[in-house]
């Protein structure tokens, strides 16, 4: 473009900015959209029928036994989210806390707490399989190599540890994130602060709790959201762990498996359903989209510059 | 009652030695500064009688009781810090009320102690504002109102001033002084300006590389100073130092003559060196003068006064305060007589002070 360097460089920026805001568009955006549109309609395997308006979400909301299902996953999902924001971002802000006093061997186990992060997480659930297997996992063979036979569970394969066993196969997946986040907000916290404290009280649960969460807080904006939105999306983990159906009998059906089993069918030959697939992807993203957004806001007002 | 006590005060990160046995006496409503160049371990000292850092090795006693092992807050010790570290979520009142609710005070009591606080050091207006919200001097007062609400036996000030502009510095010291007077407790101020060493302490003490130079009142500092390193850290413009050996009642510098003294030191060292202040000199242009013979490098014209700065004949510069009227261009050749009652004599070897 000769004798205009302004339109060059527009050219230029176009170039970088226009592939990837086209690909976010095909795989992203148009998905989306078309899942929206997708559950107003009635579907014959991969055609399209009728318009049916709300239908497909009268029928995943309220018709047997899809209400039943949609609740039953939908629940296993609440308990997901509260269970990891104790087992990970509770642990999560001990671990950094602990990391951040610098006890022996902080180098050591900043490396070690991370680590799994790192992994994929596909990688990490057939990890964990294994792990829990009932006779030749390492948890079961520990147990009972402690003499603590009685502990030894099949821990995926009955209705009370299956869900725990998934969430805790995440949190230790996942714990290294919020650690990371909150103990970088812990050393932005200026060290005559916490002298300040110390000339004050002896005690760590109150340097805790009045001091360095407060002014950790603004970390915790984002892992919360991230929290929320990860355990409403919830799907790998349980998908490599339990497989689609949730089992045993729904014991971890959520969400995410839900939602994919309707709209695609599985392996046991239950028909799949485009519309009310659909319909329940557009109910999950509002709510998350909903919810994330609240948080976010609400949290953002309580942020502190240090 | 805040009697402290300092015996064979030692402390090393790792194998680095910081402050190699300290040892002194601070009396109940004593007001003293630890002054010293940068690294001299003076806010290493600090934090140990803050308890913020532990004792490697020696003994703390505030009013005959043993403090190594007591945690910070139980010292009855409260802490201006530097940077005012002033918790930034809270406002003015909280940051106030923070530390007097923990030491177990019923409501009334820590809002007694705030209203007094805030009334002596005119925080009023200020109680609803986050510290970020407020100036530097604001902040300042702040943070010292935070300590005094724990009515502390002792009050530590590391470096108070420096964060704050040259204007408002001489303002808050002063204020500083005012409360010390008002409160009366014990206060241990850490500066490394020997200006507000000398205006704000009742006793100061000087540091350098992990010891203690001396121990005294401002005016036993200045006049009677212990060696050459506080000779030359207290005073502005600085002691100038000669080398000088003695020969009966002359004192020779290498290069530049000799003088006659009326008042020598008692020790018979040989060489010594002495300890001049800039009033104590005066510069002549009159060759014939008895003096040390130099040239002027330069003169700084001051208003009130003129600094004539003199090369020596062994290489030793000098400055001596003139009157203003005096304007010598640089390279001309002068005489400096020396007022022989006002000469401070250190031994060459130990360079300690020599008794006249």
């Amino acid at each position: 473009m000769p004798g205009s360097p302004l339109v060059s460089r527009r050219l230029w920026i176009s170039a970088l900015i226009v592939p990837p805001l086209a690909f976010v568009a095909l795989f992203v955006v148009y998905p989306i959209i078309s899942a929206f549109a997708y559950a107003f309609f009635h579907w014959n395997g991969l055609a399209r029928g009728e318009f049916v308006g709300f239908a497909n979400f009268y029928k995943v909301l309220f018709t047997q036994p899809y209400a039943d299902w949609t609740v039953n996953a939908f629940l296993h999902n609440v308990w997901v989210f509260f269970a990891l924001m104790v087992l990970q971002n509770g642990v999560g802000f001990l671990l950094a806390y602990c990391l951040w006093r610098e006890l022996p061997g902080a180098a050591f186990h900043r490396i070690s707490v991370f680590l799994p992060v790192v992994l994929s997480t596909i990688i990490v659930g057939f990890l964990w399989k294994l792990f829990l297997h009932p006779l030749f996992g390492v948890v079961n063979i520990s147990f009972r190599g402690l003499g603590l036979g009685g502990l030894a569970q099949p821990w995926l394969g009955q209705d009370s540890t299956a869900l725990w066993s998934l969430i805790f196969a995440n949190a230790w997946h996942m714990v290294g994130f919020p650690t990371l986040v909150f103990l970088a907000g812990m050393q932005r916290i200026p060290g005559e602060i916490l002298d300040a404290v110390r000339m004050e009280t002896e005690s760590e649960w109150t340097k805790i709790t009045k001091i360095v969460w407060p002014l950790v807080a603004p970390s915790a904006t984002v892992v919360f959201t991230l929290l929320f939105v990860g355990s409403f999306n919830w799907f790998e983990i349980p998908y490599v762990m339990v497989g689609l159906e949730g089992s045993p009998h729904g014991a971890t059906d959520v969400l995410g498996l839900y939602f994919y089993r309707t709209a695609f069918g599985n392996m046991s030959g239950s028909g799949q359903d485009f519309g009310a697939g659909s319909a329940l992807a557009v109910l999950i993203f509002v709510f998350i989209a909903l919810v994330a957004g609240v948080i976010t806001f609400k949290l953002r007002a309580r942020e502190i510059q240090i | 009652m805040a009697r402290m006590t300092l015996s064979g005060i030692k402390k090393s990160f790792k194998s680095v030695d910081v402050l190699h046995g300290i040892d002194l006496q601070i009396s109940d409503r004593e007001f003293v500064v630890f002054v010293g160049p940068s690294g001299c371990g003076k806010s290493t000292l600090l934090r140990l009688i803050a308890g913020l850092d532990t004792i490697s090795s020696g003994e703390f006693h505030l009013d005959d009781r043993r403090m190594n092992d007591v945690a910070p807050s139980r010292r009855g010790i409260a802490m201006v810090f530097q940077s005012y570290a002033l918790y930034p979520h809270m406002d003015v009142y909280e940051n106030m009320a923070f530390g007097a609710r923990l030491m177990g005070l019923e409501k009334d009591e820590v809002e007694k102690r705030i209203d007094e606080a805030s009334k002596m050091l005119r925080l009023d207006p200020l109680l609803k504002r986050k510290p970020r919200e407020l100036s530097g001097g604001q902040r300042q007062r702040v943070a010292i109102g935070r300590a005094l609400v724990r009515k502390p036996k002792v009050l530590l000030l590391d470096e108070p001033l420096s964060n704050l502009d040259a204007a408002l510095r001489s303002d808050v010291r002063l204020e500083i002084a005012r409360l010390h007077r008002e409160i009366g407790g014990t206060t241990i101020y850490v500066t490394h300006d020997q200006v507000e060493a000398m205006t704000l302490a009742d006793r100061i003490v000087v540091m350098n590389n992990g010891k203690v130079e001396q121990f005294g009142s401002p005016r036993e500092l200045y006049e009677r100073p212990a060696n050459t390193f506080v000779a030359t850290f207290i005073g502005s413009p600085r002691m100038s130092l000669l080398n000088v050996e003695r020969d009966s009642n002359n004192l020779g510098l290498p290069g530049s003559g000799s003088i006659n003294v009326s008042r020598l030191p008692q020790s018979d060292e040989r060489d010594l060196v002495i300890g001049v202040r800039p009033d104590a000199m005066t510069v002549s242009t009159d060759e014939s003068t008895e003096g040390f013979k130099g040239s002027v490098v330069y003169t700084e014209y001051l208003g009130e006064n003129t600094y004539v700065y003199v090369r020596l004949g062994d290489g030793t510069l000098v400055g001596i305060r003139s009157s203003a009227s005096v304007d010598l261009p640089p390279d001309t050749p002068v005489v400096i007589t020396v007022a022989s009652e006002e000469i401070h004599y250190f031994s060459r070897a130990t360079r300690e002070r020599l008794a006249a």
